[in-house]
């Protein structure tokens, strides 16, 4: 009787609210005209910010040692140079292995980490390019593509022995605002794969009934009314695959296509009544392929779409929420550098593409990008103070802090489907914590 | 090409610019580059005879010093690579980095009477 009552008596909850600005304009790419532009110009792009940057991060690092060009190195003589690693990987995969006449030398089986103790590293600037020599760099850390200065000497085989190495750093990172008195909560979640036959949709039903505060009592729904923002990290469904053959569809296959998305919209409205949210594209979502992804079209969402609290983003996504800033892929950056690269968790992985002040370092290498002429859009201008990444296999999360006092949470987002975790971070003090769903049936 | 080298000196008398950029002969040319045959070394009889006037070889193509100008600006390394892009938007990219390109390329390129793609644009 008294949960009837209870929009008389109590008063209704109101859900908290915060001031969302939406910064993907970097990320567009809708405006960008393809002239036939190779790859080469986003590389340039690349080396000019960071080789300015690194020259003047290096008279603080060592001062009194000349800086020079690859192609004026001297024999013996100590100085610094800037460029752009190149890692010769054996096993990387080529093009070229399929028409190769000797078979043998390639596995039969694809490995998934493409890492061999021979691997090399060699430096370029637009004058030459060295190979480098020495134990200060090593090859397992880095991929191509990662801009840094480095301090050796030439050797008589006309390799460069590196003794030292600066990477660009941490970006500088805006003020944290003074700390707010209530806690505000931002919910993570990726890879719900609706439509798939792996994901249960009784779990995804129960994380929106939870958010949305149809679940447990007064003290629950306070605090879940304490949740301002959702942002879902890509991989929101899974077509099925087997009916994209290149044959032409059946007209009752058509509607086995779309299946996944009308489910998934059915969710997203229910969420999007409620509260604001963000929707990512990932690899697996019916957006481009390379980087950066470009918004879900709203035509795929004629429900949720219609709502001003739905936005659909780019992958990556960088917006700022009552000052504080977020940046955030759907995980391709990470899973390629987990390929090519090697650390002892994916959190390191983050710590270092934060470091080498870029997003995917291996893009175009590896990763499919988009052949920008004038800028390179993954560049780090700003830190952001929650760096998030979607679709890892568990759930982590550290506090890195900076050589100038910036503080980043790091936190990889778990698969959804098969966990059933999604994040929640607190907006106050940066702090996150696991929101863990199961469905048991009994039998 | 390395045994027929004294005959190709009678071909090309190349002059040298100072700049260093000298273009490739005109595209009709190209195809007789390669002497394959030694009956085409020093041989007038095949050359075709517009490409022979005055007696020398006719290398200069329609281009003034307004374009080697611009040639030399696609050619310089510090502006980045030119192909595929215009060099209008090569100009403003490098304008936009700090490069400081010189500003008779940009007034050149804007007058319009200039050639608005790269040296190598529909070549490679």
């Amino acid at each position: 009787m008294e949960a009837m009552d209870v929009d008389q008596e109590k008063k209704i909850l109101h859900r908290k609210q915060s001031r969302y600005i939406n910064m993907d304009e970097i990320f567009f790419a809708e405006k960008e005209p393809y002239r036939g532009q190779q790859y080469s110009q986003i590389y340039f792009a690349r080396l000019h910010f960071l080789r300015t940057l690194l020259y003047s991060l290096v008279p603080n690092w060592k001062p009194h040692l000349p800086v020079c060009t690859i192609l004026g190195l001297e024999e013996g003589k100590e100085c610094i140079i800037v460029g752009t690693l190149y890692k010769h990987m054996k096993l990387k995969p080529v093009i070229l292995d399929e028409y190769s006449k000797e078979r043998s030398a390639t596995p039969l089986f694809k490995p998934h980490n493409f890492r061999h103790p021979d691997d090399y590293l060699v430096l370029e600037d637009d004058s030459g390019r060295v190979k480098l020599d020495g134990g200060a760099l090593l090859p397992p850390v880095y991929v191509t593509g990662v801009v840094v200065a480095l301090l050796g000497k030439e050797t008589g085989a006309g390799s460069f022995l590196v003794q030292d190495f600066l990477e660009a750093g941490l970006p500088p990172q805006i003020e944290k605002p003074l700390k707010p008195s209530e806690d505000k909560y931002v919910v993570f979640i990726s890879h719900i794969s609706a439509g798939s036959s792996a994901s249960n949709p009784l779990l995804f039903q129960l994380f929106v009934d939870h958010i949305t505060g149809h679940l447990g009592d007064e003290k629950e729904q306070r605090l879940e009314a304490e949740i301002v923002h959702v942002v879902i990290a890509g991989n929101s469904v899974e077509i099925p695959r087997g009916l994209l053959n290149g044959q032409n569809l059946a007209s009752k296959d058509l509607s086995r296509l779309s299946e996944p998305i009308k489910e998934l919209d059915i969710m997203l409205t229910q969420i999007a009544a409620g509260v604001s949210m963000d929707i990512m594209p990932g690899p697996n979502d019916p957006a481009n392929f390379s980087l950066p992804q470009q918004p879900l079209h709203r035509c795929l969402f004629p429900g949720s779409a219609a709502y001003n609290t739905f936005n659909s983003c780019t992958n990556p996504h960088f917006f700022e929420l009552d000052n504080i800033r977020f940046l955030g892929t759907a995980g391709q950056n990470i899973e390629d550098l987990e390929k090519y690269s090697e650390a002892k968790d994916k959190l390191e992985f983050m710590e270092r593409t934060l470091r080498w002040r870029h997003l995917a370092p291996s893009a175009p290498n590896t990763l499919g990008c988009y052949p920008y002429t004038d800028r390179d859009p993954f560049l780090l201008e700003s830190c952001p103070h929650v760096y998030f990444v979607g679709n890892q296999d568990k759930y982590e999360t550290r506090l890195l802090n900076g050589s100038e006092g910036q503080v980043v949470r790091l936190i990889c987002i778990p698969k959804f489907s098969e966990t059933g975790i999604a994040i929640a971070l607190n907006l106050r003090n940066l702090e996150c914590h696991a929101l863990s769903f199961e469905v048991q049936f009994s039998s | 090409m390395a045994t027929s080298r004294v005959g190709m000196k009678d071909f090309y008398r190349q002059k040298k610019n100072s700049g260093g950029i000298s273009k490739p002969s005109s595209k009709t040319k190209s195809t007789k580059k390669t002497p394959t045959h030694s009956s085409t070394v020093g041989s007038d009889a095949v050359q075709p005879p517009a490409l022979i006037s005055h007696g020398a070889l006719d290398l200069q193509d329609e281009y003034d010093s307004k374009e080697e100008l611009l040639r030399q600006f696609d050619m310089n390394m510090a502006y980045g690579p030119c192909i595929g892009m215009t060099r209008l938007a090569r100009w403003e990219r490098a304008h936009r980095l700090g490069l400081n390109p010189p500003r008779n390329v940009e007034t050149l390129l804007r007058s319009g009477k200039a050639d608005a793609e790269c040296l190598w644009d529909g070549r490679v």
